[in-house]
């Protein structure tokens, strides 16, 4: 097996990596995948906390790397999903507990055993994004629909041109709102596009379930309802090499809205 | 306790201290002092023994208040020894280790010693928890033994003594409170009634005696069941029992390691490690670590991984007046929080429960804690 090496790097903090790991990871899990995720946030780790698998850690990649224990013993497999594993990041140590060359390390090992191999990135540009960069063959960069965050991704991806492991990477439009671009207060999809100039593999709705999901321990991806949760399933699909479509984020809630719907799917249908 | 001011420290005198605990407590009252911050401290110890590593967590104590130990004086060979073999400068001046004299006085020495021993033990020693362990033992032997007697020689003076006796089991065994005619026996014949006026009117008291006596029978009979029943319970507490020994054994085994005292809140990402027991004075905030050789003792909520007896002691416990912990280990024993239980965002809330998490059975058991 020769798996694939995701790394989720945004440059700014706060816009949705971890979030987005731990959605993406699930669904690929849920489609039958071996996934494997690493924590390289080290100091700050919240992934694991995201997935509920806080107290089921005991090895960290700092265990692996300073030869603790072996990189399987470190692995804490999901609550649900036994395709599902963790490489939890230290909590007492910094940055500089990991090199390049060990993380590319791990990610070689890994890929013997996993389909996917997703490596959430610490914010910020320095060490810790060339650590979990360094073993990474593609990438996907998180930005929402804000100049800050555009701007750092445009940074990032400036970045990820100049190395050449990594081969492709990809746009993933986190936290859109459609009223407010809808009202021109946010900017759009294609906006965001433009500027960066990059593919985009998905584009998630702003979601308030994101909240409750993220305190619990529970990705949003097993709500089958939330609409963010679709959002990040049809990015899984993408990833593994399905043509989904977008979603289409302007679709009307309100009864009058359902209605029209339900009634134009009948016309469609009898055409 | 007495204090004097010297050249950039001060003598703490703590010679009247007992145990080594005296000497922390005395010892950490002065150095909170806001004066006594950064000073060299000349420690005056008494006539107790201090091992060495008493003494090392006495010097770590003085050390983290940043001050340090300058010279130990004290009147014990045994501390004298250890304080040199740590690194502590033993007093040249003060320093005049009596040499115990054997000729004189030797008997009379002895004599107090043991007087002083024994004081001790019913302060202090193990002897004191075999007595109250085993009290209500030994005193059912007795009254097994007394009430075979009243059985074989049917005298009343031994009635009325069993009767007594009757009336103090009942008062200490609550299995017996459930036989309410054991009263009706003893309110007939009066208790005060002593031996020999007993003896006297026996021929009086006879026939009512003899009648009492049926309802003695009866109630010996019930009596004896009690017993048995209450013996049984003895032999199912024996497990108690052993956890007892047990608690004394980890007492001993922890007492003797230094205690590492952290005054201040331990935040995600903080880590402390430590050769002995520690007391976090503050909250263990959920993503730090504590290990520690020893006891972990949290006052406050333990929200984050302690990892108690790090270096094997499986008598090591894990105390917090909140047991809020994502992991405890004990030794090599490991457990985790239930996933099913939602801790709230806010931990503080007006209510602490102290709990106290130990090893049994190869498994972690977090109790809560009484004050016995």
């Amino acid at each position: 097996m020769d798996g694939r090496v995701i790394v989720i790097t945004s440059g700014k903090g706060g816009v949705g990596k971890t979030t987005t790991n731990a959605n993406i990871g699930t669904a690929l899990a849920k489609e039958g995948k071996k996934v494997v995720m690493i924590d390289t946030d080290l100091g700050l780790r919240n992934l694991d906390l995201l997935l509920g698998l806080e107290n089921r850690i005991v090895y960290t990649i700092v265990d692996v790397v300073e030869e603790r224990c072996k990189l399987k013993q470190a692995l804490v497999k999901d609550k649900k999903n036994p395709n599902l594993c963790l490489l939890a990041a230290a909590q007492t140590r910094d940055k500089t507990a990991v090199t390049e060359e060990q993380l590319k390390d791990i990610c070689e090992q890994l890929k013997k055993d996993f389909d996917f191999i997703l490596v959430d990135c610490p914010a910020g540009i320095e060490q810790g994004f060339q650590n979990a960069v360094a073993g990474a063959s593609e990438a996907i960069v998180v930005t929402t629909p804000e100049m800050s965050a555009v701007r750092d991704a445009d940074r990032i991806i400036g970045l990820l041109e100049a190395k050449e492991e990594i081969k492709s990477y990809k746009l993933l439009l986190n936290r859109v709102r459609p009223n407010l671009i809808k009202s021109n207060d946010m900017m759009s999809v294609d906006d965001v596009v433009e500027i960066l100039s990059a593919d985009l593999i998905g584009i998630i709705p702003e979601d308030t379930g994101i909240i409750t999901s993220t305190n619990k321990g529970e990705p949003i991806v097993n709500d089958e309802k939330s609409l963010a949760g679709k959002a990040y399933k049809n990015v899984a699909r993408r990833i593994m090499g399905e043509d989904v479509p977008f979603l289409n984020l302007e679709e009307d809630n309100s009864l009058v809205g359902k209605m029209k719907k339900f009634f134009s799917g009948l016309m469609g249908k009898e055409k | 306790m007495e204090q004097g001011y010297i050249e950039n420290g001060f003598i703490v005198d703590v010679s009247n201290a007992k145990k080594t605990s005296e000497i922390i407590y005395q010892l950490s009252t002065i150095l909170d002092l806001p004066d006594a911050h950064c000073k060299k401290v000349c420690l005056k110890l008494g006539e107790i023994d201090l091992s060495a590593s008493e003494l090392m967590s006495i010097k770590a104590l003085v050390e983290s208040m940043n001050s340090e130990i300058e010279f130990v004086t004290t009147l014990s060979r045994t501390t004298a020894d250890a304080a040199i073999e740590i690194g502590l400068k033993v007093s040249e001046l003060e320093n005049k280790v009596q040499a115990p004299d054997f000729n004189q006085d030797k008997e009379e020495a002895n004599a107090a010693n043991k007087e002083l021993e024994k004081a001790l033990d019913k302060i202090f020693g193990e002897n004191n928890f075999d007595e109250q362990t085993f009290h209500p033992e030994k005193e059912m032997k007795k009254l097994k033994a007394e009430s075979e007697n009243v059985e074989n020689t049917e005298k009343a003076p031994e009635l009325n003594e069993f009767k007594t006796e009757a009336e103090i089991v009942e008062d200490e065994t609550p299995a017996m409170q459930e036989e309410p005619e054991i009263a009706e026996p003893s309110s007939v014949i009066a208790p005060e009634f002593s031996e020999h006026i007993v003896t006297q009117e026996q021929d009086n008291v006879d026939e009512e005696l003899k009648e009492e006596f049926a309802q003695l029978e009866d109630f010996n009979r019930q009596l004896d069941e009690v017993n048995k029943e209450v013996i049984d319970a003895y032999d199912n507490e024996e497990e108690k029992d052993d956890e007892f020994a047990q608690l004394q054994k980890s007492l001993r085994e922890t007492e003797k390691l230094p205690t590492l005292y952290i005054q201040r809140t331990l935040r995600s990402g903080q880590s402390i490690t430590a050769e002995g027991n520690i007391v976090v004075i503050g909250d263990v905030n959920p993503g730090s670590e504590i290990k520690a050789k020893g006891d972990i003792t949290v006052w406050g909520v333990l929200g984050g991984i302690a990892h108690a007896g790090a270096d094997g002691n499986k008598y090591a416990r894990i105390r917090a007046l909140k047991m809020h912990a994502i992991q405890l280990r004990i030794a090599d024993v490991f457990a985790r929080r239930p996933d099913s239980i939602n801790i709230p965002y806010i931990q503080r809330s007006a209510t602490f429960t102290p709990e106290e998490a130990k090893v049994k059975h190869k498994q972690i058991i977090i109790s809560k804690m009484y004050e016995n």
